[in-house]
């Protein structure tokens, strides 16, 4: 299963004191966050409202890129099935550390409503995830509600060595 | 000893059915009630065999032999003007009579009429493929042969359209459970991370409504978090309150503030 | 750090010794247009397309196969699923279909209501599809304003269900609430506002050299392949084929209301961006006179919104809480499940993408035998089988946008 690295308690429980330069890099990192459009099924339509005229991603120093190259974050949004789930291994593999990957809506969380043969029963069985945001599908501030976290989570990580991996197996 | 549960059909039944009761039937009528149909029907018997026809919710459903198709869609493209077909695939008997039922469902729109051609073939009984006929065949009867297995010949391309290319099993049958038999239900695993990981990634967890107060890794704790690895207490109902940034802000960055609220209706004045 | 795994990587693309020239082009599963789950492998020629193989599945989630295991109303939210982007059509075609099957009038006011809902999903798939194809071709400007017209309508619908995308608003026997003091005026203000918009598109699209170089004579459908292929809905309208079955089998209703049904006779890509915008302008004509009846039925008093059969269809709530053979008899629907009578339907409607079907085979059960989803969009992706062949690759993002593919419908 996904290792946690999430810490649960408040941000006043931070085990580790930062130093300047982490907390610069750290700045940069979560304010520029590009995001690798995943949008699958329902939940996509949602990440794409989100990112269009009313509720704007660009604020965010978001944009969605195409290529697992060029982005850090990947939002899973939408249902993974079985048939799918070599490539979403495959295009996680391709990103550049550092990268956090949301899973968006309940079918990427758990499998959500779809309990059957052909789904895979929440993302985070093939890659690790750092954050789940439930809905079906969210509504667009819940994304971006879960952009902000993650932005939060970001600026208290270590910065200088590169993250520690998440094992999933 | 556990109850017995017949494996030849697997899909969910109602836990209760009244001994004694008879379930009402849609009605169906003579196909003399309508002429359209009726015209139809007999330039398919003048030269096919015809077991049962029947109208009923409006379509006139006709029973033909399986060898008879590819003859009775032409027949019927070219001389009865049911130009489209708009759908077709099976549905499994296996368990009642050992049979698939197969149904071309076609769309006249000169006449403005639906028809739907019927026809039982054995499990392993193959059929030939319509798609010359029509183009729309070529992919349903792709997807019939992937959920159900039912064998198709003179098919330009006969492989797995909706389960990937090395899946086992036909999914729609009725001895196929819902969730899946075990190749299905470590697919994904075996094929990115091979067998070994089986035991480290551990299995699906399909129960739904499954919550365990004492899962701190999981959403049972949702609201009321504990750090990682903690006894959550019983009485200790702290909700975690929402903190959209940090408590001192972010530097350059717009402090968040939930009660700044815009009202999104002053956006509708245009 | 690579963590050992099993995927070895992807030279299917390249083999090293072919003699012609083809080069193997996977448009994979994962698209940076909007599309959904779309695989092409399309085998070049130079930059020409000689075979394009669309490789679909990759959303299958076994919607028809959950159908036989839940009761009927319990799978009215999983329809919404099939078609997101106007999931109301969807449940309404299902809701229609069993309704059919077990025989009962829904009443006047639901059927405004429910007409009501379908038109502007139906205004909510085409300004979506707007938005899309206009991002692919590059018309980012029209992407965002379309978005901003279709937040306004999720907006109205949010008002009226509670959800914004998957709506399970319509249900078997009619529709479980009324619709709410500021929809009629939102509504009013929203379609008076609508003309300008879509001409606001029009002077944006219709003379752009860049929109028409992309966009004629591209994607050319005749009519033969188009009936052959069961292409249907705009698809079908803009390659010569006047059939909408709204007109032509009118269910709820739409035989009491006018408008047109656009047509064209070209089929390529022009056309049927031609037909979408035209059959904007013709919801808002509907949605109108829907205005006008949904008044009539509140001055002639018909306020009932699900039909009357109790064996099939719960009570209102007002009369559940008060009543109790209501009480009980929506326990017996709720858990064990409703049992229409043995026999097969088969209805399609006219959703915004095509003819969506739904054939039921019920044995009597609570739970349906055998549900078939005749989704639209499966065979037009099928069709870019034929169609891709002697266009080059910007031409087939233009193609996969104006088909209107929904992945959620070709795979259910």
């Amino acid at each position: 299963m996904a290792q946690h690295q999430v810490n649960y308690s408040q941000d006043g429980g931070l085990p580790v004191a930062l130093t300047t330069i982490d907390k610069v890099v750290n700045w940069g990192r979560s304010n520029s966050l590009w995001a690798l459009t995943y949008g699958l099924a329902c939940c996509g339509i949602e990440m794409m409202a989100s990112g269009a005229s009313r509720y704007d991603f660009d604020r965010f120093g978001t944009i969605f890129r195409a290529s697992p190259r060029q982005s850090e974050v990947m939002i899973v949004a939408g249902t993974l099935t079985k048939k799918h789930a070599e490539f979403i291994k495959r295009l996680y593999d391709q990103m550049a550390e550092p990268r956090w990957v949301i899973s968006m809506g309940s079918c990427a969380n758990t499998g959500g409503m779809f309990n059957t043969y052909a789904t895979v029963q929440g993302v985070d069985r093939v890659i690790p995830v750092d954050l789940y945001l439930p809905g079906c599908a969210p509504r667009p501030e819940t994304l971006q509600y879960a952009v902000m976290m993650l932005q939060k989570k970001i600026r208290s990580e270590k910065a200088a060595k590169a993250q520690r991996p998440k094992r999933l197996m | 000893m556990r109850a017995y549960t017949p494996k030849n059909d697997v899909q969910k039944k109602s836990y209760y059915t009244d001994r004694y009761w008879v379930a009402p039937q849609v009605a169906k009528s003579a196909v003399s009630d309508d002429a359209v149909f009726e015209a139809d029907l007999n330039a398919i018997k003048a030269k096919f065999d015809v077991s049962e026809a029947y109208i009923q919710v409006e379509q006139m459903v006709v029973y033909i032999k399986p060898e008879d198709l590819v003859g009775v869609l032409t027949l019927l493209r070219d001389e009865c003007e049911y130009t489209q077909l708009s759908e077709l695939s099976a549905i499994d008997w296996l368990a009642k009579q050992g049979q698939f039922e197969l149904f071309y469902q076609m769309l006249s729109m000169t006449k403005r009429k639906r028809l739907r051609i019927k026809c039982f073939i054995d499990e392993d009984q193959a059929i030939e493929s319509v798609s010359s006929l029509f183009r729309s065949a070529d992919w349903s009867e792709r997807e019939m042969y992937d959920m159900f297995g039912v064998k198709v010949n003179n098919h330009p391309f006969m492989k797995r359209i909706l389960m990937p290319d090395d899946w086992q099993g036909h999914p729609l049958r009725k001895t196929y459970p819902l969730q899946g038999d075990e190749f299905a239900s470590w697919y994904e695993v075996d094929r990115i991370y091979g067998k070994e990981a089986r035991d480290v990634i551990g299995p699906e967890i399909r129960e739904s409504a499954k919550v365990d107060r004492y899962d701190t890794e999981r959403f049972s704790r949702l609201g009321y978090e504990v750090p990682f690895g903690a006894e959550p207490k019983a009485a200790d109902a702290e909700k975690t309150p929402l903190a959209y940034q940090e408590e001192e802000g972010v530097f350059l960055i717009e402090k968040f503030d939930e009660n700044d609220v815009v009202e999104s209706a002053e956006f509708r004045k245009r | 750090m690579q963590q050992p795994n099993r995927l070895r990587p992807f030279f299917e693309n390249i083999t090293f010794d072919r003699e012609d020239n083809e080069m193997i082009v996977n448009f994979g599963p994962q698209h940076p247009s909007a599309h959904g789950q779309l695989r092409l492998m399309l085998h070049l020629q130079q930059e020409q397309i000689v075979k394009a193989h669309p490789d679909v599945g990759y959303l299958h989630r076994g919607m028809e196969k959950m159908a036989e295991n839940m009761i009927y109303n319990e799978f009215m939210p999983t329809t919404d699923r099939m078609d997101y982007i106007a999931s109301s059509s969807n449940n309404y075609g299902f809701a229609l279909a069993v309704e059919k099957l077990i025989d009962v009038e829904v009443p006047r006011r639901a059927k405004v209501i429910r007409m009501m809902i379908l038109e502007i999903n139906r205004l909510m798939s085409h300004l979506f599809w707007l938005a899309t194809t206009a991002l692919d071709i590059g018309a980012m400007t029209v992407f965002l304003y379309a978005f901003r017209e279709r937040e306004y309508l999720m907006d109205i619908i949010e008002g009226y269900c509670g959800a914004r995308l998957t709506h399970a608003a319509i249900r078997i026997g009619g529709v479980p609430l009324d619709i709410q003091d500021n929809f009629i005026s939102e509504l009013k203000a929203f379609l008076d506002k609508l003309p300008e918009n879509i001409k606001d598109y029009e002077d944006l699209l219709d003379k752009n050299r860049i929109w028409l170089m992309r966009m004629e004579d591209v994607g050319v459908i005749p009519t033969d392949m188009a009936l052959s292929w069961g292409c249907t809905g705009p698809m079908l309208r803009a390659s010569g084929v006047a059939w909408d079955i709204r007109k032509e089998e009118p269910y709820e209703l739409y035989d009491e209301v006018e408008f047109e049904v656009p047509f064209s006779d070209k089929g390529d890509n022009y056309a049927r961006y031609k037909v979408y915008m035209q059959e904007m302008r013709e919801s808002a004509k509907i949605l109108y006179q829907t205005i006008d009846m949904y008044a009539e039925t509140v001055a002639n008093n018909q306020t009932e919104l699900m039909a009357h059969a109790p064996k099939f269809i719960s009570a209102p709530k007002l009369e559940l809480m008060t009543q109790n053979y209501s009480l009980m008899q929506h326990f017996v629907l709720v858990t064990q499940g409703m049992r229409p009578p043995v026999g097969e339907v088969y209805i399609a409607t006219e959703s915004p993408k095509g003819e969506l079907g739904f054939f039921i085979n019920s044995q009597g059960g609570p739970y349906p035998y055998r549900l078939k989803l005749r989704a639209p969009s499966f065979w037009h992706t099928g069709i870019l089988t034929d169609l891709l062949p002697g266009h080059y690759i910007p031409d087939v993002v233009s193609i996969i946008g104006t088909t209107n593919i929904v992945f959620g419908e070709v795979d259910r």
